[in-house]
Parts: C-alpha cells; sequence; structure tokens
C-alpha cells in the first residue's frame, strides 16, 4: 500500500475535473446551468457507484433515496418555518433529517432486499420506489399528490435575495461538496477492508462467505452510505434549487436508470469512473438536445452501445488496466 | 483433542437425503480423502462441514467447539479453509487481493489490517510459485494456476483443516503428481489436516491420503486406511459394480 500523501494521488484528476467545471462555470457567461448539470450527474455517479459498482447490486429504486432526502428538506422548511431566527440553520435541518430519512429507508429495504440476488434484487427495489410513491399519493402522506411548495417560506426565512442565490447557486456548490466527499469515501473504501470485502463479494459472493467475509455487513455499509449521499443529493439539488417537491417527480424511474449509465460508461467501481461517465452522459444529453431536438434519444442510444461495446469495463476501467504498471496508473483507480 | 467430530449427520433436500447419518474425525495434520461416485453426498457434506448447509440431524464440532449452526464466515477464521473443484477467483482482483482477501478476513484474531494482509500474501504466492503473476488480474490465469492461486488465498487464511474439493480434476498426470508433492510438503510444514474430495482420480488419494472415507448414497460405507479401504469389496462395488456370477 502506498504511503503518505501518494495515498491520495487518484483524487487529483477526480478533483481537477470539479475544479475545471467550477471555473468554467464561473467565469464563462451562460455556462452555469450545464456546469450544474453536470455536477448533479458526476455527483449521482459517484454516490451510486459506492452501491451499484462496489457491490454489483443494481437497486433499480435507488432514486427513491433521493426522493426521501427531497422530502426531508421540504419537511424541515415547511414545518420550521415559522420559528423566528433560525435563518441558515433550517438548512443543516434540512440536510440532518434528509440523512435520516434515507437512512431508515435504506436499513428497512435493506433488512428485507439484500437478502435477494440478481433480477429478484432488481424487481424488489423498483417495487419498493413505485410503492413509497403511491403511498405518499394515496394516503396523503406530506400533503400527498399535491406535494409541498416552499418558496415563500424559503423567502420569508432567507429573505428574497439570500433565498435567490441559494437556489441559482449555492444549491449547486452543495452538490459539488457531496460530489468531492463522496469521492474522498469511495477512495477510503476501495483501500481499507471495506474495499477488499466488496470486491470479493461482487465477484462470487459465496466463495467470500467461505472467506470468512460477512458479507450481509459489508452490503449493508456500501447500501446505506450509497443511499445517504443520495438523500443528501435530493436535499440540495431537488428540494433547494427546486423549491417545491411532487412525488411523480421525486420518485421517477428515470433518474435511476441515468445513474446506471453513467456508472456502467465510466466504468463501475472504479474511483473515477462516475465523474468521467457523468461529463459523457451530461455533455452529450445537453449538446444533442440542442443540435438535434427531439432526436436525441435516437442518436444518444447507439453512441452508449458503442461506448459499452468498447470497453466492457468502463472508460476508466480500460484506462485503468492499460496503465496499470506505469507511473500513470497511480493516478487512475 | 480431534480437530473435527461430525456426529450422525443429516442433511435432507426435501425428501432427498443427501448425508445420511454420517460420523466421522478427522485429526490435526491428517490427511483424508473423501471418495465416492457422483451424487454420493460429498459436496454436501463439506458445505456442512463449512456452514453453507446447516444440517436436519447431528452436530459439528471443530477443536471441541459446536459449531453446527455457526454461519460460514464465523467458521472460516477458526481455521476452515476451502478450495473449489472450479476455481471461484475474484476475477477483477489482481492474484495478489485475492490471496490478501484470505489474510485479511479469514484469520482468527480478525485485526489483521491491508498492509499486514498484503504482505502475507506476497509470501504465500511466493511460496506456491505465483510470484510473477501477482499483480494479474486472477480471471486471466489458467486452470492450473487458478488452483495455485485458490490454494494460496486458503492457506494465508492459516487454516487447521483444508477442504479440497476435487482438487485435481482436469489435470494433466504431471501437474497432477506435482500439485501432490506440494500439497503434501505444505500440509506437513503447516501441520494442515487436509480432507480432500476426489472423485475419480485415485491416483491423487493413493499418493496422500492416509485415510479414505468412502461415501455411498450419502451414507458412509468404508472409513478405513487408504489402502485398506480401496480393496474393500464394498468399494469396489459401488464403482465397477457386482463381480458377474461365477
Amino acid at each position: 500500500m502506498k504511503k503518505g500523501i501518494e495515498k491520495y494521488y487518484p483524487l487529483i484528476p477526480v478533483f481537477a475535473a470539479y475544479l475545471g467545471l467550477f471555473l468554467i462555470g464561473k467565469n464563462v457567461s451562460g455556462m452555469w446551468q450545464l456546469v450544474a448539470m453536470l455536477l448533479f450527474y458526476c455527483a449521482l455517479g459517484q454516490a451510486f457507484n459506492i452501491f451499484l459498482g462496489m457491490t454489483g447490486y443494481v437497486d433499480f429504486g435507488y432514486v427513491a433515496f433521493m426522493g426521501v432526502g427531497t422530502y426531508g428538506m421540504a419537511l424541515a422548511i415547511t414545518k420550521l418555518a415559522h420559528f423566528e431566527g433560525l435563518g441558515i440553520a433550517i438548512i443543516i435541518i434540512g440536510f440532518v433529517m434528509a440523512l435520516f430519512m434515507a437512512t431508515l429507508l435504506s436499513l428497512a429495504v435493506g433488512a428485507v432486499a439484500l437478502r435477494l440476488r440478481g433480477a429478484y434484487f432488481a424487481i424488489a427495489t423498483i417495487g419498493v420506489n413505485e410503492g413509497l410513491r403511491f403511498l405518499i399519493e394515496g394516503a396523503r402522506i406530506w400533503n400527498g399528490s399535491e406535494g409541498l411548495i416552499f418558496t415563500a417560506q424559503l423567502n420569508q426565512i432567507l429573505g428574497r435575495e439570500t433565498a435567490s442565490t441559494l437556489m441559482t447557486f449555492w444549491a449547486d456548490i452543495m452538490v459539488l461538496i457531496i460530489a468531492v466527499s463522496a469521492a474522498f469515501i469511495t477512495l477510503y473504501y476501495i483501500r481499507s477492508k471495506i474495499g477488499y470485502a466488496l470486491t470479493a463479494l461482487r465477484e462470487d459472493e459465496d466463495a467470500a462467505k467461505v472467506m470468512g467475509i460477512n458479507v450481509t455487513k459489508y452490503k449493508i455499509i456500501a447500501f446505506i452510505t450509497s443511499a445517504c449521499f443520495a438523500g443528501l443529493l435530493g436535499a440540495a439539488s431537488w428540494a433547494l434549487k427546486t423549491p417545491y417537491v411532487f412525488p411523480p417527480e421525486v420518485f421517477e424511474i428515470h433518474y435511476t436508470i441515468e445513474a446506471i449509465i453513467i456508472v456502467l460508461l465510466g466504468g463501475s467501481g472504479t474511483l473515477l469512473g462516475p465523474v468521467v461517465g457523468g461529463l459523457i452522459y451530461g455533455i452529450s444529453k445537453y449538446y444533442l438536445s440542442i443540435f438535434i431536438p427531439g432526436f436525441q434519444l435516437l442518436i444518444f442510444a447507439p453512441i452508449i452501445i458503442i461506448i459499452i461495446v468498447l470497453f466492457p469495463e468502463g472508460v476508466v476501467g480500460m484506462l485503468k488496466n492499460r496503465f496499470k504498471d506505469s507511473a500513470l496508473g497511480q493516478f487512475i483507480i | 483433542m480431534s480437530l473435527l467430530i461430525l456426529e450422525n449427520v443429516t442433511k435432507r433436500f426435501g425428501g432427498l437425503v443427501a448425508v445420511d447419518q454420517v460420523s466421522l474425525e478427522i485429526k490435526h495434520g491428517e490427511f483424508v480423502g473423501i471418495v465416492g461416485p457422483n451424487g454420493s453426498g460429498k459436496t454436501t457434506l463439506f458445505n456442512v462441514i463449512n456452514g453453507v448447509f446447516f444440517p436436519e440431524e447431528g452436530k459439528v464440532f471443530f477443536e471441541g467447539l459446536d459449531i453446527t449452526t455457526l454461519p460460514p464466515y464465523k467458521r472460516a477464521p477458526l481455521g476452515i479453509g476451502r478450495t473449489f473443484q472450479i476455481p471461484r477467483p475474484f476475477a477483477s482482483a489482481t492474484v495478489r487481493e485475492n490471496v490478501a482477501v484470505g489474510a485479511m478476513f479469514g484469520t482468527l484474531s480478525g485485526k489483521v489490517n491491508v498492509d499486514e494482509s498484503l504482505k502475507i500474501a506476497d509470501q504465500t504466492i511466493e511460496r506456491v510459485g505465483l510470484k510473477e503473476h501477482r499483480s494479474k488480474q486472477a480471471g486471466s490465469l489458467t486452470p492450473v494456476e487458478k488452483k495455485l492461486m485458490e490454494i494460496a488465498r486458503a492457506l494465508a487464511m492459516k487454516p487447521k483443516l483444508l477442504l479440497m474439493d476435487e482438487a485435481m480434476a482436469g489435470m494433466h498426470p504431471n501437474d497432477i503428481d506435482q500439485m501432490v508433492a506440494f500439497i503434501k510438503q505444505v500440509a506437513e510444514e503447516d501441520k494442515i489436516a487436509i480432507v480432500a474430495m476426489v472423485e475419480h482420480i485415485m491416483r491423487a488419494v493413493v499418493g496422500m491420503a492416509e485415510k479414505v472415507i468412502v461415501l455411498h448414497q450419502g451414507a458412509k460405507l468404508v472409513d478405513a486406511p487408504t489402502k485398506e479401504a480401496l480393496e474393500d469389496p464394498k468399494v469396489v462395488e459401488v464403482y465397477l459394480g457386482r463381480p458377474p456370477e461365477e
């Protein structure tokens, strides 16, 4: 194992990408929207990679954790708005709430669904996502299908101007912070016993058990970590950027699919992969919809298929293998 | 004290009795062959020993400890290692990482950190002669190298008992001789008891086992020193059928 500062070399390309994005967004006029979207996709990929990439389990209900995170923030703001003088602290309470709800849901889902494997796990998790959405709508929990709208409360608590910069700038910075934290955690996991256990169980769960690995424990660690980042991401990117939440929007399976594509494009289980995947996915999606509106998916699908066929281990997976023995190798994991 | 004791162990799958009232005893450092035709319950017996299945009846003791219902991941650190008939490497990980996993999770203290495990892995890899392959992905090894890697992975766990699932199947006779010699040497050096499951390649059993246990339709047929067991008429009958009436 590498000593001292060398341990952190693989973070350099990740942070370079984020710094580049930030500088472009800040200095080139009209680019912040695109940068914000790319940051979101990179963060989404990094959060999902901790579970999908490291365990090999495909959670089709992943967006549910973002959904409850969004509700966590929304509930904190709507329920606590009448307390005077909370100010910016309400946002922190919102994030804690988002973390709490995502953890709770991941424990409940994990305890049951992680006993299943392969397609059964995937189907069970879709069920969780759809079930949760219809439960909220049908049982009229948290205002049911009318959702929660809290623009007024945000303006009242923070003042109109602060609320506006929060939505258009600081929310995106929070997404960036979430992405950076996810990168640290991913590197820590890869380098520690957790990473070895997860690799082993991803490749052969039964052999891993026989080698002395408590597979359930490590699957749940990865599941909860990943869910927590999703909850935070929902709170930052969905609740704060657009201060309303409707069940059909936050439990939209589309986002899970996007997350899966990003992780696979970049290289599942790698540190840099989700960032590269997020950039490829976000940039292609953005420009294709500008240049050939209406036909973007028709072009996009073959692009994804070509990349997956050319690089079955993802772009970063391929680079990692190619530069394994060279000096560049220590930057790419 | 015996290393492993099975007392009247029975494992059923629905109506099928896969292991039927089997009792056996393995001593420290002993080399035992489990022999039996296809479907005789050898694999199920292995799975009962390392905890993949729990028996419906009977008890399993390891060094005096009742492990009948202990999950596999808790048995491995006690000193029960296993290799598979078809090697099951963690394919995307390197040989070194594969072996390190054994040291990291398969040892009793449970406190071996990543650095120490990698060190142990390097030593073990050198011992089985895979040094030049250590940073290759395990999935890219040849079948024989994969078998050696599995043995290294199991050795890194510092087992007291090593269950070898048809370790010689599909190998060239020359390789088998080498492998047998190597395994025997390692077992003696590390004082590991080896239980090797054998379906066809008797040559390997004769070469290394001190004792042979023959299974037939889930039940124990013979439990005797190797030469005696293989000449037993019941064993001959199981494998070759009854001799023609004269």
